[in-house]
C-alpha cells in the first residue's frame, strides 16, 4: 500500500518507549507479513507501536496469518525464549539499535542482538563478498579482517560461508571485534558449518538480526539483511561477487547511505570479479589489499594484517615464484623457470609449505601472502 | 552292468575330480542321479538321453542309476553332462572301459549330441594334472585353454560321436593349434597417446612401480579414463604363474571365448550400478567370480567412485587387504583370488567443475562438503596416490610434448620392482604399497633433508599419521624409480605433490 505523502525518516518521538509500547513492538517485530517498509509507514500513519498493532488486529493492515499469530502470541513466552538464547531485544534508542539504522528508508522497527552490546563509538567497516569465493578471495578477506582488527576497526559482515566467514575469522584471529548481521533468527545457527564461528563472535563481538527468533535462513532475506550491514558501517569493502549478487546489493545500499565503497579487483575473465570491477568502473575505490584500505581509511602507515611474511627465499624459490604468473601446471612452471620438472616440484612444495603458493586442481598459483610480501623482482 | 569314468566339478575357481559311476539294472526306464547333484546336474538327466540317441548310440531302456562320488561334495555345473553320458556308454559296453579309464571328461552336451563350450576348462585341466591323470577330453572350443597346462594330453571334441570314436580308436582329434597364447592385439592403448598430463603420466608410473592404488579427481573430460586404461600397459608382463591364475578366473566366468592363456593384464571397469555380488563374486547356485577377481593381477577401474553402492565399496576392503575374496552361501563357501591395483576416478564436486579454470562450478558449498565426505572413508585409506587431473586449456594441450611410449616407462617400472623385490625378500612382500606403516618408516632410509621436509609438511599441510605413512611409501617408490638407495628431499617433495585438491584444501583451512 503506497503512502500518499512521503514517509518521514526515523520514527515518531517516544516510539517504542514504555512497557506497553515495548511489548507491542516486540509483537510487531515477530510478524512475518509486513515488510520493514510497510511497518515503517504504518507506524507513521498510526503514531505508535500499540496503535499499529491494534490496526493489524482489527484487519486494517497486515495479513490473516499475522492475525492468527497474534491470537495466540504470548509476549512473556517470547521474552523467555530470547533470554534462553542469550538474546536482547532493542528498540530505536536502545544501545543495540544503531542510530545509523534510522537513516535507512526502511529502518527496522527493532532488532535482536547477542554478545557484546553495540558500542556507538566503534569505527566499523563491512567486508562482504561471495558465498562461493576463490581461495585467493578467502585469503584477501581474512587479511582485511586481520588488518582492520590490528587498526582497531570493527569488521562487519553477514555471517555467511565464504568471504563473510573469512573476514570474521580474520578479525577474530587478530584479537579484534566483529559484528555479524544474520539473515535468520537470532537463535538460529545458519549455516551450521559456522556454528563455532558464531560462538566465537558472540564471545567478543555482536550477532545481530532483524528477524523473529526461530526464523530459518532463506536467500530472499539476505538482501534486506544487507542494508543493515551497510548501515552499521562507515565503508563497505567488496572482495568477490558475481554480477547479480547480494554483494552488489550491499554496495548499492552503501551508495544510498553515502558510504565509501571499496572493491578488490580480480581477473576480467572471472565471474566473481564482475561486481568489484563494475563497482570500480562506477567510481568505487580500488584497493589491492589491506594496506590500501587502511591508508584510504586514514590510518597512517597501514600494513597488511599478515604476520611473519617470510623473507630469505633462495634463488631457485625466487625464480619459481617469479615464473608463476597465473595458475600453472608444474611442467609449465618448469619450462618458464628453465628448471627440471623434479627440481621445480621440490621448490613448489617448499613454497607451498611456507604458504606462498598453493596447489589447486592440479595447478599451482601464488597465494595472497606471496603478493602481499612482494619480494619478487 | 556297471561303468565308471572321472569327471570334474568346478566350485569357485578350483576343479574337484568326481568319480561318476553308472549302473544299468532291471526296472522301468529311468535315470536317477545321486551324490549331491546341483540344479544344473539334475538338468542333465533329461538332456543326456536325447544327446546319446542323436549320436546313433543306444540308450538302455532300463533303470539307470548314476552316482557322483565323493558324496559329501556339492556338484555344480553342466560340465558333468559328458562324464555322465560316457559312464552310461561304458556300462552298456558301447565304449571300452579300458579306454575311458584315466581320462577326465568335461563338457556340457546339447540335445543333438554336441559338446558345447563350458566355463572352467582350465581349472579342470589343472585339477586333472594335479591328480596325475594322463588326459582330458574337453569341448573343442576350450581345448586351447586346457592345453596351457603342461604334461597333459588334451583332446578337444565337438560331439559325443567324436568322443565315442576317440575311445574306440576310430577317430583322431585334429592337432590343437599352436596358438598357446593370444597375439598382442595391434593398436592397443599406449601411454604415448596421452597428450600433456605429464604429472598424471608420472603418477601412473609411480603407481605401477610401487603397486600403489590410485585415485584420480578431475573434471569430466580431463582424461581420467584414458589414463586408467593405460596403466596395464606399463605394468610388468604377467608371469606364467600369474597368467594361469588370471586365465582360470576368466575361464570359470566363461569370458575366455576360446582364447588360451591371458597375456595382457586384465583391465576391468564395472559400471557404477554393479551389485555387490557382481563386484565381489557370488550368485545363487553357481558362485561366479566378480569384477574384482576378474581384475586379478591387473587393474580394477572404478569410474565415478561416489556413484557406486556404499556396501559394494566397503566390501572391497577385504580383497585390498588379503588379495582374495571369500564368498559364503548356504551351500558352502569358496575363495576367489583378487589381487589387483585399484584405480578410482571421481569428479571434484557434484557438477564436476570445481577449481576448473574455464567453467565455473555451480555447486553450493554444503553440496561440495557432502560430496567430499562421500569420497572419504575406509576405502580411501588404502589408496596411496591421490591425484588431481586438470582439464587442460587449449594452450596447454598445444604446448604439450609427445609422451614416452609405454614400453620405455615399463622398463623403468620393472627395474624399480626388481629393487623392491630384492629389498623385501626377507619380509615376504613384493612392493612398497604392501609395506606396513612402521616398517615403511624404517625401510625408507630417509636422508636428513627429506626428514626435515616431512616434518614441515606435518606442521603445515595437515598431514595425518596415515597420510604420513603414505607419503613415505610413495617417496620410497619415487626413489626406487630413480635407482636411489636413500629417499631424498626431492623424492618426498614429489610424493607430497600427490594429494587431491580436497587434502590441499584441508591444509589451507588449517594454515589460514
Amino acid at each position: 500500500m503506497p503512502a500518499e505523502t512521503p514517509v518521514p525518516a526515523g520514527f515518531p518521538d517516544g516510539f517504542g518507549r514504555g512497557p506497553g509500547e515495548t511489548d507491542a513492538l516486540l509483537l510487531l517485530r515477530c510478524l512475518l507479513g509486513p515488510t520493514p517498509r510497510s511497518l515503517h509507514a504504518l507506524i507513521w500513519t498510526t503514531g505508535s507501536a500499540s496503535r499499529a498493532l491494534a490496526r493489524i488486529r482489527t484487519g486494517g493492515a497486515g495479513s490473516d496469518n499475522d492475525r492468527a499469530f497474534l491470537q495466540d502470541a504470548d509476549v512473556g513466552a517470547i521474552r523467555r525464549g530470547l533470554d534462553r538464547a542469550g538474546a536482547r531485544f532493542a528498540a530505536p534508542g536502545d544501545p543495540d539499535y544503531a542510530p545509523a539504522f534510522l537513516r535507512l528508508a526502511d529502518p527496522p522497527v527493532a532488532v535482536f542482538a547477542r554478545g557484546r552490546v553495540l558500542d556507538h563509538g566503534d569505527d566499523r567497516v563491512a567486508v562482504v563478498g561471495s558465498r562461493r569465493p576463490t581461495s585467493t578471495g578467502m585469503e584477501v578477506a581474512a587479511d582485511l579482517g586481520r588488518g582492520l582488527a590490528v587498526a582497531g576497526v570493527v569488521t562487519v559482515s553477514g555471517g555467511a560461508v565464504g568471504i563473510d566467514a573469512a573476514a570474521h575469522r580474520g578479525a577474530l584471529d587478530a584479537g579484534g571485534v566483529t559484528v555479524a548481521v544474520l539473515g535468520c533468527g537470532i537463535d538460529v545457527s545458519h549455516p551450521a558449518s559456522n556454528r563455532a564461528l558464531f560462538e566465537q563472535i558472540e564471545a567478543s563481538g555482536t550477532l545481530m538480526s532483524e528477524y523473529p527468533p526461530g526464523i530459518s535462513a532463506e536467500p530472499f532475506r539476505f538482501p534486506a539483511r544487507n542494508r543493515l550491514i551497510a548501515a552499521l558501517s562507515r565503508g563497505v569493502v567488496v572482495v568477490e561477487g558475481a554480477a547479480k549478487s547480494g554483494t552488489r546489493i550491499t554496495a548499492e545500499h552503501a551508495v544510498d547511505l553515502g558510504l565509501d565503497v571499496f572493491a578488490v579487483p580480480g581477473p576480467v575473465t572471472s565471474p566473481l570479479a564482475e561486481t568489484p570491477l563494475g563497482l570500480i568502473r562506477d567510481g568505487a575505490t580500488m584497493i589491492r589489499g589491506t594496506a590500501d584500505l587502511l591508508e584510504d581509511l586514514g590510518f597512517a602507515g597501514g600494513r597488511s594484517g599478515e604476520r611473519g611474511v617470510p623473507r630469505g627465499l633462495s634463488d631457485d624459490e625466487r625464480r619459481v615464484l617469479a615464473s608463476l604468473v597465473t595458475s600453472m601446471l608444474p611442467s609449465a612452471v618448469a619450462r618458464a623457470a628453465g628448471m627440471p620438472v623434479a627440481d621445480t616440484l621440490t621448490v613448489l612444495i617448499a613454497l607451498e609449505i611456507r604458504g606462498l603458493v598453493r596447489g589447486i586442481g592440479g595447478r599451482f598459483e601464488r597465494t595472497f601472502k606471496a603478493a602481499a610480501s612482494q619480494p619478487v623482482g | 552292468m556297471y561303468g565308471r569314468v572321472i569327471g570334474v566339478t568346478v566350485l569357485g575357481v578350483g576343479g574337484h575330480p568326481v568319480t561318476v559311476e553308472a549302473f544299468v539294472g532291471r526296472g522301468l526306464p529311468s535315470l536317477t542321479v545321486t551324490g549331491l547333484p546341483g540344479a544344473a546336474v539334475q538338468d542333465a538327466r533329461d538332456r543326456i538321453r536325447p544327446a546319446v540317441e542323436h549320436a546313433e548310440l543306444e540308450w538302455p531302456l532300463r533303470r539307470v542309476v548314476v552316482n557322483l562320488a565323493p558324496g559329501n561334495l556339492r556338484k555344480e555345473g553342466a560340465g558333468l553332462d559328458l562324464p555322465i553320458a560316457v559312464s552310461v556308454l561304458v556300462a552298456t559296453r558301447q565304449v571300452p572301459a579300458k579306454a575311458a579309464a584315466g581320462h577326465v571328461f568335461f563338457g556340457e552336451v546339447s540335445l543333438r549330441g554336441e559338446v558345447l563350450p563350458t566355463p572352467g576348462v582350465i581349472s579342470v585341466a589343472i585339477a586333472a594334472a594335479r591328480r596325475g591323470l594322463r588326459g582330458v577330453i574337453v569341448p573343442a572350443a576350450n581345448a586351447v585353454e586346457a592345453a596351457q597346462v603342461d604334461s597333459l594330453a588334451v583332446t578337444g571334441v565337438a560331439t559325443i560321436h567324436e568322443v565315442v570314436g576317440f575311445l574306440r580308436g576310430t577317430w583322431r582329434p585334429p592337432e590343437i593349434g599352436t596358438l598357446t597364447t593370444d597375439p598382442v592385439p595391434s593398436g592397443s592403448a599406449d601411454l604415448s597417446e596421452v597428450r600433456g598430463q605429464d604429472e598424471a603420466r608420472r603418477a601412473l608410473e609411480v603407481a605401477a612401480a610401487g603397486g600403489h592404488n590410485l585415485l584420480m579427481v578431475g573434471s569430466p573430460g580431463a582424461g581420467k579414463t584414458m589414463l586408467a586404461r593405460r596403466l596395464p600397459t606399463i605394468l610388468p608382463d604377467l608371469t606364467r604363474e600369474e597368467a594361469l591364475e588370471a586365465t582360470q578366473l576368466h575361464s570359470v566366468a566363461g569370458l575366455l571365448a576360446g582364447r588360451g592363456l591371458l597375456r595382457e593384464r586384465p583391465f576391468r571397469a564395472p559400471h557404477h550400478s554393479v551389485s555387490t555380488a557382481g563386484l565381489l563374486g557370488g550368485g545363487s547356485t553357481v558362485l561366479r567370480p566378480g569384477e574384482a577377481s576378474l581384475a586379478h593381477r591387473g587393474v580394477l577401474f572404478l569410474d565415478e567412485l561416489t556413484e557406486f553402492r556404499r556396501d559394494a565399496i566397503e566390501a572391497l576392503r577385504q580383497p585390498l587387504e588379503d588379495g582374495r575374496i571369500v564368498v559364503t552361501r548356504a551351500g558352502g563357501s569358496v575363495s576367489f583370488p583378487a589381487r589387483f591395483t585399484l584405480v578410482a576416478a571421481a569428479n571434484p564436486c557434484p557438477c564436476g567443475f570445481w577449481a576448473d579454470p574455464q567453467r565455473s562450478c555451480r555447486c553450493r558449498p554444503d553440496q561440495v562438503d557432502r560430496y567430499r565426505q562421500k569420497l572419504s572413508g575406509p576405502l580411501l585409506d588404502r589408496i596411496d596416490l591421490r591425484l588431481t587431473i586438470p582439464r587442460l586449456t587449449k594452450d596447454e594441450l598445444l604446448g604439450a610434448s609427445a609422451g614416452e611410449p609405454s614400453a620405455i616407462v615399463r622398463d623403468r617400472v620393472i627395474a624399480a620392482r626388481d629393487r623392491q623385490q630384492r629389498r623385501y625378500a626377507a619380509l615376504g612382500i613384493t612392493c612398497n604399497a604392501h609395506l606396513p606403516g612402521p616398517i615403511a618408516r624404517r625401510e625408507a632410509q630417509l636422508c636428513t633433508d627429506a626428514e626435515r621436509l616431512l616434518g614441515r609438511a606435518v606442521d603445515h599441510m595437515a598431514l595425518t599419521g596415515r597420510g604420513f605413512d603414505r607419503v613415505i611409501k610413495v617417496a620410497r617408490t619415487v626413489a626406487d624409480l630413480a635407482g636411489a638407495d636413500r629417499v631424498s628431499e626431492r623424492h618426498v617433495a614429489e610424493a607430497l605433490s600427490y594429494r587431491t585438491a580436497f587434502e590441499q584444501d584441508a591444509g589451507l583451512a588449517r594454515a589460514g
